[in-house]
């Protein structure tokens, strides 16, 4: 070999994985291990071909594209939902890690890391994903968008539909028919698109039953999305603009206007009217032996006198100034995202505790979800 | 002694009030002083955030410009959402002076001081998790905990969006596990540690939360856990509180005591009951008691 051609040669690693296999005719599950040989540069994806290629023919996933557009190849890695294209595998080998991959989770699987989609899909549909711009007849002149007006919409039009901010969403898990954040999402692109006229309609059905007010605000949905859409920020979104057009029958929303009351009251939470102001007076009594209960062990404060917070003055009047100012709604999000994207972190800051990538032997959360006596169905998924 | 400003937040000075007098009694032993803010207001928690975001960031902003005016360049937290709250209005306002001249403005026509931005928010468990706290807390955790089995429960925003919290991996957090054995206990591992109490929707939506917190309760106990342990007094109001109301929903009996970290820590520094308040709690926390006294 000439010296040109060393300079040329990748460097290679030995890459070892764990896979759950798993077929949904029969029900079959086996944690497989491979190891193969592949260049350095090998992302997750690429190993995954070299398996099939080399090791496994029948082994099962999805790809496209190869370079984070088409939302494809999401699965995930010891527990946490990745784009496998995204994922380079040459730290985790020099860390000595064997990483679990498993299909993403809140989906049925098909076969190995192959979910069905179909209820994904169904839920982006409920959206209405397209512009309802109120008008039959083309106007007379194009449409002129400023940036400011887009820059409302700008992350939550980065999404590629990869699903693995549902795969991890912990209110989808206890309730499936959750939209979940990649649907409401896509709701918001269009609820805040300058050239939508039915907003308040999309809105209204927003915040239906498993709607924005089930988030449960996890953010594993904002930690797991490979482009930064930030989709609990979106529903955080929907939720100000629901409440800036007086939309505000859900418990959820009225929950959260008690906070805003409680603070330019007293300044702190008026806890033990939360109940009440949120579910209602006759809701509340229906819970009158849950509070006794709490009662006894002082978990239900007195609401007098209250719990006044020193110059609460200021937090009163610093309300006013700010609805003078009309920064309501999905605006007042916005203008912290500029700030918010220069969070300066170099990779993995303070990750891993200098502790490296840890085995953890049987609860590794990469594996199938653990069966609970709550009810399974067929596919080996986690369901109420 | 590090001086830092002291954020208690609603509920360790409402329903979880002894969260704040164990903090407070376990404060010196770890090298804390704390200086209290008395002008301040509600965070907004998740829910002023959603509902009046540019509310939400003035109060916030006001919270650590109090923070700022007692000299100290850390504000401290004891509830996960307090913790998410000011690190990202902190954030904001630090990374856009436009944005922060704005709040400024308003902060001070309403007679408020200004925020220059120089305030980092801590939670209290990542100023004992590791440095001069960790070494002070062995020390100081002078009776141990006899080897009690006890579970980590993070909850949701002390991890994530890690972008804005940053202290450790959010998938394999390691800082409870590193204080519940610097304290003498032994660690319980379980998937369910990095997840969602349910708290947030307990009240709006509260067969989904409840589908959420069984989980924890579930695993730690199949674990063999005597106790968990959690950084956040939201946290600890769903599984304490709302524990009843599982076991009615599902007819199994759990009994898990749940302690705020700095109970357990208390427990282990030897700090008296009346400053530890186990009697607040729902589930009683005596076996624990019990097993500790043999």
């Amino acid at each position: 070999m000439t010296e040109a051609a060393v300079h040329t040669e990748p460097q290679t690693l030995e890459v070892a994985l764990k896979v759950w296999r798993y077929d949904s005719r029969t029900g079959e599950r086996e944690l497989v291990r491979y190891e193969v040989e592949a260049p350095d540069w090998v992302t997750l994806l690429d190993v995954l071909d070299i398996i099939k290629d080399r090791v496994d023919g029948t082994l099962a996933y999805r790809k496209s594209c190869r370079m984070m557009i088409c939302g494809s190849c999401g699965m995930r890695m010891d527990g946490a939902a990745v784009l496998a294209c995204r994922t380079r595998m040459k730290e985790i080998v020099e860390a000595g890690h064997v990483p679990v991959i498993s299909a993403m989770g809140n989906l049925p699987i098909v076969k190995d890391l192959v979910v069905d989609m179909e209820p994904f899909w169904s839920k982006v549909r409920a959206m209405k994903p397209w512009l309802q711009s109120g008008y039959e007849e083309p106007p007379e002149h194009e449409w002129r968008a400023s940036q400011e007006q887009m820059n409302v919409i700008h992350k939550e039009a980065l999404c590629i539909m990869c699903g693995c901010c549902v795969s991890e969403c912990n209110s989808m898990e206890s309730d499936p028919e959750f939209l979940g954040p990649a649907a409401l999402a896509k709701g918001m692109r269009f609820v805040g698109d300058p050239r939508e006229r039915n907003q308040v309609e999309r809105l209204n059905a927003y915040n239906e039953e498993h709607g924005i007010w089930d988030c449960t605000r996890c953010y594993f949905c904002n930690e797991r999305c490979p482009k930064g859409v930030d989709p609990r920020d979106a529903i955080a979104k929907l939720g100000a603009e629901s409440i800036k057009h007086g939309i505000d029958h859900d418990m959820g929303a009225k929950h959260a206007k008690w906070f805003v009351t409680s603070a330019k009251t007293t300044g702190w939470l008026r806890e033990t009217e939360l109940v009440p102001k949120t579910q209602g007076v006759v809701s509340a009594i229906k819970q009158t032996k849950f509070a006794m209960g709490l009662l006894r062990h002082g978990k239900v404060p007195l609401p007098f006198p209250p719990h006044v917070a020193e110059e609460v003055d200021e937090a009163r009047a610093l309300y006013n100034v700010v609805k003078q100012q009309g920064r309501d709604g999905a605006l007042g999000h916005v203008q912290g995202e500029r700030a918010l994207a220069r969070i300066d972190h170099p990779d993995d800051a303070g990750a891993h505790g200098g502790q490296g990538y840890r085995d953890s032997p049987d609860i590794t959360p990469g594996e199938p979800p653990v069966q609970r006596d709550i009810g399974e169905d067929p596919h080996g998924q986690q369901t109420r | 002694m590090k001086t830092v400003a002291y954020y208690r937040g609603c509920l360790a000075s409402l329903s979880a009030k002894e969260l704040d007098t164990s903090t407070r009694a376990l404060a010196p032993k770890v090298g804390l002083e704390l200086v209290d803010l008395e002008t301040v207001t509600c965070c907004g928690a998740g829910d002023i955030h959603e509902a009046e975001p540019d509310y939400y960031l003035h109060l916030n902003a006001r919270i650590l410009a109090y923070a700022e005016a007692t000299g100290s360049d850390t504000l401290m937290t004891v509830c996960n959402v307090c913790t998410l709250n000011l690190r990202q209005a902190n954030f904001m306002l630090s990374n856009d002076d436009v944005l922060r001249e704005r709040v400024n403005a308003n902060l001070e026509s309403v007679g408020a001081p200004p925020y220059s931005g120089g305030v980092d928010v801590r939670h209290l468990l990542w100023l004992i998790a590791e440095g001069d706290g960790y070494e002070l807390l062995k020390q100081a955790a002078h009776k141990g905990l006899k080897g009690l089995r006890v579970a980590p429960f993070y909850g949701c925003q002390i991890l994530r969006p890690s972008r804005l919290l940053g202290f450790e991996d959010p998938d394999r957090p390691w800082s409870l596990e590193a204080i519940i054995e610097a304290c003498g206990g032994e660690p319980v591992d379980y998937p369910a540690k990095i997840k969602c109490c349910g708290f947030p929707i307990i009240q709006a939506r509260e067969e989904t939360a409840l589908g959420e917190l069984i989980q924890p309760i579930e695993q730690a106990i199949e674990r063999g856990a005597d106790a968990m342990v959690t950084p956040c007094p939201l946290c600890h109001l769903s599984l304490d509180a709302w524990q009843s109301k599982l076991e009615a929903s599902t007819g199994r009996h759990f009994a898990l005591p749940i302690l705020h970290l700095s109970q357990l820590i208390g427990v282990a520094a030897g700090i008296e009951e009346s400053e530890l308040k186990f009697k607040r709690h729902v589930v009683s926390v005596k076996p624990v008691v019990e097993k500790l006294s043999v």
